[in-house]
């Protein structure tokens, strides 16, 4: 992909993550007190609410793109070789990848898995 | 090594350039606090993917548990786990809004028109909006941090 395009990329998922990070913050210390927030129960009738469920979802996806993406423009200022620019790249996709399968591992389970004590 | 080269190892002072201050002017320390305060919140953002886990009981967990989200409160809910989350806000406040300024800059919306060099040789690219949102972005973040504290530590919210 284009450099000017992950460079667009990169600001489209800052603005999202702007708005999703805000919100997510807000539920945790503004809505509820912390306590509250942070509760099992609570947190179990979030992810039973299948747009709260994606809304973590989309979170997860969009910071771990815009994190990763950021260092790799970062690990592209350190140096510029041609073999390290390839396993930066390839790096970032894999990290994103592992990344967002266990973020997602964990919305999946907590929507369908069984409740244990 | 090439002349080319020995000119480019010369000048090459890599991540430690960042940690230079010398000869930094404003838009610099942000550039640097943009790149600090960033790795900072992925490095935090992957430890809260492991610990988020542990709602549904872990590496190996199959579905919500109340013991396995018991025992990881048991480690993070404390003041040490709460002033983290202090400065977590505040360094992602501070990366968000500084992060509107790079993308408000980088679409020519904030930067001042090109015109020749006079001295003092001042950065045209620093603007008085510039310099203004490098501030907002630093106050916005403390008064985040400050609002974390007050609900973490004094029961706010």
């Amino acid at each position: 992909m284009k450099e000017s395009r992950l460079m667009l990329i990169q600001y489209a998922t800052a603005v999202l993550a702007l708005a999703l990070v805000a919100a997510h913050l807000i539920m945790q210390g503004v809505i509820l007190p912390y306590d509250t927030a942070i509760s099992f129960n609570n947190i179990l009738s979030i992810y039973q609410n299948w747009i709260y469920a994606g809304f973590l979802e989309a979170l997860l996806v969009v910071v771990l793109v815009h994190g990763f993406n950021g260092l790799r423009i970062i690990l592209h200022e350190w140096r510029q070789t041609a073999p390290w620019s390839r396993w930066v790249d390839l790096g970032t996709v894999a990290a994103v990848a592992v990344a967002v399968g266990y973020g997602t591992r964990t919305v999946i389970l907590a929507v369908f898995g069984g409740v244990s004590g | 090594m090439s002349l080319v080269g020995e000119e480019r190892a010369k000048n090459k002072r890599g991540i430690w350039g960042w940690l230079n201050p010398y000869h930094y002017n404003l838009e610099r320390w942000a550039y640097t606090f943009q790149r600090v305060t960033g790795v900072a919140v992925l490095l935090y953002l992957l430890g809260h993917l492991g610990d988020t886990s542990f709602f549904v009981g872990g590496p190996t967990g199959t579905g919500p548990s109340s013991s396995s989200w018991s025992f990881i409160g048991s480690i993070f809910e404390n003041s040490f786990g709460h002033l983290i989350l202090v400065l977590v806000v505040l360094v992602l406040t501070f990366h968000g809004v500084n992060g509107i300024r790079l993308i408000l800059s980088e679409f020519g919306l904030i930067m001042k028109k090109p015109s020749g060099i006079e001295y003092p040789y001042r950065p045209k690219s620093l603007g008085s909006v510039q310099k203004s949102l490098v501030w907002v972005a630093i106050a916005a973040a403390v008064v985040a941090a400050l609002w974390t504290y007050l609900v973490l530590f004094e029961g706010m919210g």
